[in-house]
């Protein structure tokens, strides 16, 4: 049974090239839709922030408060340490990579509805993710902000990791993965720090504040830890739309309306693999 | 949460950065649950068989209902045709890869949905990704399921190196459940023999690799593979699905065979 003799054709310009073909995949590298241009996706971290208690969280939420007024946010949340725990007692188990992803969504699902019950009085709650997705444009047309779980849905899809068996693609990564497909017009990560350090500067006093930097010499510094998922530098390096993110210190709530007005108050981590290819193409 | 029942790990991971290697290196110390170390995860191709219709489907299906009183299945299916139309509309349009990621799903869900017809008279169900719950239920009372085999990525659907396509389709939605479940074999059925040196549909001079390493394959960086090169990569980390084998449908037998554990087409190994 030939190629030749195959009765069910359509023609498209991929229908008779392999997808796995390099030279027919180049083909395929058009200027992307942005869908929402003007909306920020904001990440709230989970254990750095939504769990640090009220002192930390209710000035934060004002802050959010007022930003609502004026921008449309995508909010993200972090699962915490109660996906921490339930990983632990699951690698305990002898539970795959994939069980520990598909756990963790219910901590940051629990944590978007914390969120979404402080922000309910600005019309701002947490969507169901089986409906998120679809439907995000005409919720952002309808309310100022909508709040997700920010676990992308890769649940017992999750890949397996270089390293151990934790999850590769958490929070940080929905959020930056959903941005990039939406074509959002920032990534604000909010976390417990002022951004990135040589170090973790709860730990060591002689750590280094990092303004901005690449991904590339980020990856060259070989850091012992990141305040945000190690897979974000390989997104960003494939992104077409998004280009940068910028980490923030949750507890200066002021810092966020300077940071979704385009402001750097924050750490940036930017990617500049893709400017040559994207030049052409920007709308 | 810090708490006497916690185990030193537990605190470390509550307390600690989940970027931190050595950490991460501590967590696969227990070993790994095989969920169904029974099972067999078959992926049947899109382009390359289902849409040659009856011709090839049938006697396949014929060969999968011989195989249920032996043998526990877990068939995922491919896109194909319907999925290359829909992506050359969709790139031109300016399409990002996540609603690529979602209109490649909607064609899986096609082939799945019409082999599920083909195997109703075995009680055999097709699941979506929120019903693999039911999964060993229905492996235990049936003994196989069918499911799409793109991974439930949607919007989410990270980018590919070079173009727009999504890099995690139906190869690697198919060995994920394989090795997220820890099952017996993963089994692609295609229309071809295997993996050649170059497309066999192409090229005269391709030659046929019966066993080949994930690494060397990728080192040989032909322009192009039987599967997906994020199995080939994924599988470099795997706890379980360190061996996938490609197999040709078309023959008669080839899968009854493979299912029994010989080598039938190419396998691809991790090690």
């Amino acid at each position: 049974m030939k190629n030749d003799s195959r009765q069910h054709h359509m023609q498209s310009f991929l229908a008779r090239e392999s997808l796995l073909d390099k030279r027919v995949m180049a083909d395929t590298e058009t200027p992307v839709v942005r869908m929402l241009p003007t909306v920020h996706v904001v990440k709230i971290g989970g254990r750095s922030i939504l769990e640090a208690g009220s002192a930390t969280v209710n000035p934060l939420i004002k802050a959010l408060g007022d930003a609502l007024q004026e921008n449309k946010l995508i909010l993200g949340v972090g699962c915490g340490a109660r996906s921490r725990h339930v990983f632990s007692v699951g690698l305990d188990l002898g539970l795959p990579t994939g069980v520990l992803a598909e756990l963790s969504a219910a901590d940051a699902l629990g944590n978007a509805h914390i969120l979404g019950t402080l922000l309910a009085s600005h019309g701002v709650v947490a969507i169901p993710p089986a409906m998120f997705g679809h439907l995000l444009p005409m919720f952002i047309h309808s309310v100022p902000g909508v709040i997700f779980n920010g676990v992308p849905p890769y649940s017992l899809w999750e890949h397996p990791p270089a390293i151990g068996r934790i999850p590769a693609h958490r929070t940080d990564s929905g959020c930056l993965i959903l941005a990039e497909c939406f074509g959002c017009r920032s990534v604000v990560l909010v976390k417990d720090v002022q951004g990135l350090y040589t170090a973790d500067p709860f730990l060591e006093d002689a750590a280094e504040f990092i303004p901005r930097i690449s991904t590339d010499e980020l990856r060259e510094l070989d850091l012992k830890t990141l305040p945000f998922d190690e897979i974000m530098l390989d997104i960003l390096d494939t992104a077409r739309l998004v280009h940068e993110f910028q980490i923030i210190d949750g507890r200066q709530p002021e810092l966020l309306a300077r940071a979704l007005a385009g402001e750097h108050v924050g750490s940036i981590i930017y990617s500049n693999k893709r400017a040559s290819a994207q030049a052409p193409s920007s709308l | 949460m810090k708490e006497s029942l916690l185990s030193e790990l537990g605190e470390a991971l509550v307390t600690g950065s989940l970027t931190d290697r050595e950490l991460l290196a501590r967590t696969d110390i227990q070993p790994g649950l095989q969920i169904l170390p029974d099972a067999n995860v078959i992926k049947i191709g899109g382009q390359s068989f289902i849409d040659r219709g009856r011709a090839a489907v049938y006697p396949l299906i014929e060969e999968i209902k011989q195989n249920l009183p032996q043998h526990k299945m877990i068939i995922g299916t491919g896109a194909g045709t319907r999925a290359r139309h829909a992506y050359s509309v969709g790139v031109e349009l300016g399409m990002p890869t996540g609603v690529l990621s979602v209109l490649g799903t909607f064609v899986s869900m096609q082939n799945a949905r019409m082999l599920h017809y083909l195997l109703a008279d075995q009680g055999i169900p097709f699941i979506e990704p929120i019903q693999f719950a039911q999964l060993p239920l229905y492996l235990a009372e049936r003994q196989a399921v069918i499911f799409f085999g793109m991974p439930p990525y949607t919007f989410w659907q990270r980018n590919p190196t070079i173009g727009r396509l999504p890099p995690n389709r139906t190869d690697t939605g198919t060995w994920l459940i394989s090795e997220t479940f820890g099952t017996r074999s993963m089994i692609y059925v295609k229309d071809e023999n295997g993996l050649y040196t170059a497309d066999p549909k192409k090229d005269k001079h391709a030659t046929f690799i019966p066993k080949i390493t994930a690494a060397e394959l990728l080192a040989l960086d032909l322009p192009d593979v039987v599967v997906e090169h994020s199995v080939l990569e994924m599988m470099q980390n795997a706890q379980h699905r360190r061996s996938i084998q490609i197999i040709n449908g078309l023959v008669p037998g080839n899968l009854t065979r493979a299912l029994n554990g010989e080598a039938v087409g190419t396998i691809i190994t991790a090690d």
